[in-house]
This record gives structure tokens, sequence and C-alpha cells, in this order.
């Protein structure tokens, strides 16, 4: 068993090892603007094309999914922005996060005076979620890893009982193609931290709710960016306990340096 | 008002509105590497997408979308962001096919980092944007301007007032020898009809009834009944009651010229006319359309508001009530709201709007355009099933 993480108490999400304020945009419309407020406050957003002209099971799909990522343990407070004409609308999701979470508020475009009035009556709401829900410290033993296997990593059982001896809950993700898919089902399994195997021909990823430890494999592309890896398969068994520990308690991976992390949502039908 | 036009000649004769310098990923992993390219530069712009280079159904519609965007002839140069793969190179291959010539190529795996990738990029960048601010508009022939007509979060009011207003406009161009292309294929269901009887000849008519067919049958495929998912909530809020009421409403963008031709998603018109393009509703997607069909301004009619913008369209954003423009003046362009309240007819109000799209045409900035809206969605059919027609 290692020794306890000093992370965060996030209420109902649990505890987080990041400390995170989300700025949710409902719909691609007021993703411009959730990135200017986060920019400001130096909270966590990310571009999403979706939210609007959904029809059929992706409502209810892409609307669990925002649920899922505001309701994620290293999320202290969320802040829907949305557009006011959209089929997610901003208000209704921000009114099923506060059954969660009462660090939840919104603001609406169409309401709150177009950009400039919505980025200032955001920035304003953030700061306020901040000032009324200053997270506690938290220790954690148990971590929930998730693992994107997407290149079958051919070390992933002798991984896996590596960090379940460290006390360590595992979830693996095989994603056929790209991280993006496996970081949108690990966050919304609430993945605290995210070991990734991209594929021998995909880069390194990352995603803005929780640190991702690239890992590197021999292929041509990975030597050739080695940099922007955190760590080398043949590293694994000796260093990635020890690694884990160490992000876990706050150091930055390479993705997160590099705020590396465009989502990719479960999506079913066309947009109409 | 200046009624002549001044823009950028491309070598292979089309015009630029603007002469962009666009910083494309090709993967979604390089996009924020992009974005802080584009924010640290001298005023190159960015967008981001989510393709990380999945190989499925989509593909085809995915890569040319990303062709058509960066061959825009708003560019005046693209530096594309690649990890080395095939699929990019078809990509910029197809990009130089639709004419585009001035581009750099930068290569993650053979510069070595993301950090080195930014700094190398961001120098190209910059040299592009210097060379772009040297280069002068020179007079232009209507022909020159290829206008995308666009509406999103309508009300009751679009098709009383900005929709016909814009018509006119578009007619009034149309008239002079400029292309016009309406969108939305979801916006015209219900009134095809109209626009197939204005077709230059049968073909055309048979095409566009076609692809609104094929359209509403792939929504269909999905059990879904597109006429009871559509006015949307916004709409109905708005004061519009079924679909049909929104098309017949929406078609009005187009004006009354002859319907010269059918586009696919993306495709660009090869002659000026009035054409229809199959885009979707979903404003984002839709004006990645646009973009990729070599489309060079667009105006979008608003009745309940939107910021959204394009990175390398103008993009003039017109209020169909007079409430809305004084609720959020930062996001609208022009109102025509006016016509609702008798302080202006339709003619007046299309007037404004041909001028405006004359000055945005030789320079002036969008509100969009002052803000920085460069959103940016690619359009897939995920499962959905389409078929030929």
């Amino acid at each position: 068993m290692s020794s306890a993480i000093k992370g965060f108490a996030h209420g109902n999400r649990g505890n987080g090892i990041r400390n995170h304020q989300l700025i949710l945009p409902s719909v691609i419309c007021s993703t411009h603007v959730s990135r200017r407020i986060a920019t400001e406050i130096d909270a966590v957003t990310f571009a999403h094309q979706h939210g609007c002209a959904i029809i059929g099971d992706d409502v209810a799909g892409i609307d669990n999914f925002f649920i899922q990522l505001a309701d994620h343990p290293n999320v202290n407070s969320a802040l829907v922005i949305g557009l006011g004409c959209e089929t997610i609308q901003g208000q209704e999701l921000a009114a099923k996060l506060l059954e969660r979470n009462e660090s939840t508020q919104y603001r609406i475009i169409q309401e709150s005076g177009g950009v400039e009035g919505t980025v200032e009556a955001g920035v304003k709401a953030a700061r306020e979620l901040n000032t009324s829900f200053v997270p506690v410290s938290a220790e954690i033993t148990t971590l929930r890893v998730g693992i994107d296997n997407g290149r079958q990593f051919p070390g992933i059982s002798t991984l896996k009982g590596l960090l379940e001896a460290a006390g360590h809950t595992v979830i693996i993700s095989d994603s056929p193609f790209s991280s993006a898919e496996s970081f949108s089902r690990l966050a919304q399994e609430k993945a605290h931290i995210v070991i990734s195997f991209p594929s021998e021909t995909q880069p390194p990823s990352g995603f803005p709710l929780f640190p991702v430890i690239n890992v590197a494999s021999s292929s041509i592309l990975h030597q050739a960016i080695r940099a922007d890896f955190d760590i080398a398969e043949s590293q694994i068994d000796a260093e990635i306990t020890a690694l884990i520990e160490s992000v876990a308690n706050g150091t930055h991976t390479i993705a997160e340096k590099n705020k590396s992390g465009e989502i990719r949502a479960p999506r079913v039908v066309r947009s109409v | 008002m200046s009624e002549k036009l001044f823009a950028y000649l491309r070598d292979n004769g089309s015009w630029g509105l603007r002469n962009n310098v666009l910083v494309l990923p090709l993967h979604s992993a390089l996009a924020s590497t992009a974005r802080t390219i584009a924010d640290t530069s001298d005023g190159a712009v960015a967008i981001s997408h989510d393709w990380s280079g999945e190989i499925d159904s989509d593909l085809r519609r995915i890569l040319f979308t990303l062709s058509g965007y960066a061959s825009n002839p708003n560019n005046y140069a693209v530096v594309f962001l690649i990890i080395g793969n095939a699929e990019e190179k078809s990509i910029i291959d197809g990009a130089q096919a639709l004419g585009l010539k001035n581009f750099t190529v930068l290569s993650l795996p053979e510069i070595g980092s993301l950090e080195k990738l930014q700094s190398d990029a961001l120098v190209v960048a910059n040299k592009y944007v210097a060379e772009a601010k040297s280069q002068k508009r020179i007079e232009a022939p209507w022909s020159a301007i290829v206008l995308g007509l666009e509406c999103g979060g309508s009300d009751a009011l679009s098709g009383i007032t900005a929709n016909p207003a814009l018509g006119v406009a578009s007619d009034r161009l149309v008239e002079l020898g400029a292309t016009s292309v309406l969108g939305e294929t979801t916006e015209i269901l219900g009134a095809e009809h109209l626009l197939a009887a204005r077709a230059i000849d049968p073909e055309v008519g048979k095409r566009i009834v076609a692809m609104v067919s094929r359209y509403e049958a792939s929504i269909n495929y999905e059990g879904i009944d597109i006429r009871g998912a559509q006015p949307s909530r916004g709409n109905i809020e708005g004061g519009l009651s079924t679909l049909e009421e929104k098309s017949l409403g929406a078609a009005k963008k187009a004006g009354n010229a002859p319907l010269t031709g059918v586009l696919e998603f993306g495709e660009k018109p090869l002659t000026p006319g009035l054409y229809f393009m199959d885009t979707p509703g979903h404003d984002i997607e839709q004006l990645a359309g646009f973009g990729a069909g070599h489309i060079n301004v667009v105006v979008f009619t608003s009745g309940r508001g939107t910021p959204t913008g394009s990175a390398i369209m103008p993009t003039i954003k017109v209020s169909t009530n007079t409430p809305m423009y004084s609720a959020i003046p930062d996001l609208i362009d022009l109102d025509a709201g006016t016509i609702a309240d008798g302080l202006e007819t339709l003619a007046q109000v299309g007037d404004r709007i041909f001028a405006e799209i004359i000055e945005v045409a030789n320079g002036k900035l969008t509100k969009a355009e002052r803000g920085g809206h460069h959103e940016f969605a690619l359009s897939r059919m995920y499962k959905t099933v389409i078929s030929e027609y």
C-alpha cells in the first residue's frame, strides 16, 4: 500500500486529485464565451460541437455526458454557460447538476447582455462559486486509475496487478483507434487519473478533467516525439506507482502542461 | 456607400474578401497547439476539431471538409500541423487541387515535440501574416462575392423581416453576377417545391427535391419524424408552430432568383447564380460546409441571437426583432426588426443588408470577427444511414 495522497473533498462528487473549476458550455455556441471565462480565472473548459440540432438518443446521451463530466470527483464547482435557444438548455442542465452538487451555477448568453455581458457575469459567478465552496483537503488511499489501452499493451495484466497491489481500482478501456473516445468513457467512470497507451500511430493526448500519463511505445512516431510522453513502456514496472503518486499529489503531466484535451462526445445520429 | 468591390485576387482566378493565415491542425491532439499559435501570433487564426484520424464511414466527408476549408479563397496561406499519416496527406493534396497555393506543412514527428512545433509554426505563421498585410486589394467584379445565407434561432418574425430582407439583397447580388448559396436542408423541408419551381432546368428541380427526401429518409431511418422534432424548442418559444412555417420563412433568404444548381455538403459552386447546399441546420456544421464550399461572406439571420462566427468567413448577423438587437448588441450587426415596427420597408432593410455586405466584403470587420469568434464543427453522419440519390 502506497502512502495516502493529499487530495480535495468535493462533496457528492467524491474526493479528487485536482481542484478544477469547470466552465461547461451546454452548446457549441457558448464554447468561446466559456473559454474566455476559464482563461480569466484559470478554470478548465473544453470546446465541443454538441448541444443543439441533436435528435433521438443523442439528446439524452449528450445531456448525460455533460452531467457525468460536471459530477467528476476532480471538479470543485461547475458553471454552465448556455446560449438560450439550444436543445440542451443551460438552465435545465444546471438544475440537474444542482440535484447532485450545490456548487453549480449557470449564466445564459441571450439573457446576460451578449458576449461581453456574459463573460463579465460568468467571471463574477465563477469567483462566487470559488469563495462559497472552498475545498477541504482529503486523504485518498484508493485512486480510480483509468487505462486507455489503445495499442493492446502486452504488459497490461502486470500493470493492473501492480496498481491493485498499491490499493488502487483499475478501469480499462480498450479503444479501437483513438484515445479521445476512451477518455470520455473513463471520465464517465470517474477515473481520477489515466494511463494512456496510444496506438503506435497516434500522438499523446489529454483530457481537461484528469491528468493523463502518456506511455511511449517503440514506434517511429512515439520515439520521434519521446519528449511529449511522460514515460516509456520499459520503465512502467519500476516507475509507474511512484509516478502516479507524484502526479496524484499535484505534479503536472506533459499533457496537462500543454493544456491538451479536445473532447469527443458519444454520438449516434447526424445533426439535423 | 461604395458600390465598388475591392478584394484579393488568387492565382486560380478566385477572389478572397479576407487575407487570413489559417493554422489548421489535422489531428485533434494538435488543436490546443494551433490555438496557442494563433493567440500568440500577429493575427493568424486557428480552428479546433475533434477528429483524431479515425477511419470510419465519415472519413470521406471529413477529408473533403478540411480540404475545402483550407483552400477557401479567403485564406492567404495555411499552416498545416500534422502527425504524418496518409489521410493528412490526402487533405493537403485535396486543398491544392482546389486551389491552395501558399502553405507550409509542419510535421510533429519531424520537429520532435509539441513545444518546438508551436515555436516553429509561430515563426511561419508570422511570416505569412507579414506577407498578407503587404498584399493590396484590387478592384473586383461582382462575381467575386460568394455569399452564404444562413439562419439560426428563428422566431415568428424571421419569415417576415430579416429573411425576406436578406432575400432582397441576395436577389440584387445574383442579378449583378455574384453567387448566393442557401444552406440548411432541415430549414427548407416542406418548402422544397417552391425552390424546385424556380430551378433553371427540370434536372436541378428534381435534384433539390431528391436531396430533401434523402435527408428526410436518413432521419426517418432512425425512427424519428423530423417534422415532429422541428421546429426546435427555441423556435417554438420564439413563436413558430410548424416545420413548414419555419421552412417557408427560411427559404425567403434566397429571394426570388432562379435556382442555378444544387451542391453537396462543402461542394463549391462553379458558376455565378443562386444555389442550394445540403447542410445540416446545426449552425456551426453548416458554416463549416459553407467554408469548405469556398463561400467568402455569410449573412446569418437570427430571432434569438447567436454569438457564433467563423475563423475564415466574415459573418454578418441580422436580428429579426428589435428587442433582441437591443438586448445583445455585441452580437448583432444589423436590425431588421424595424420592418415589423413599421419604421422601414423590406426594400429599405434589403438595401441596408446589401450595403453592409459590400462594406464587409471590402474589409469592414463584423462583430463576430471583432469578438474573435472562430467556432468550427465537423459534420458527421455517425451511424445515420444515407443513400445516394
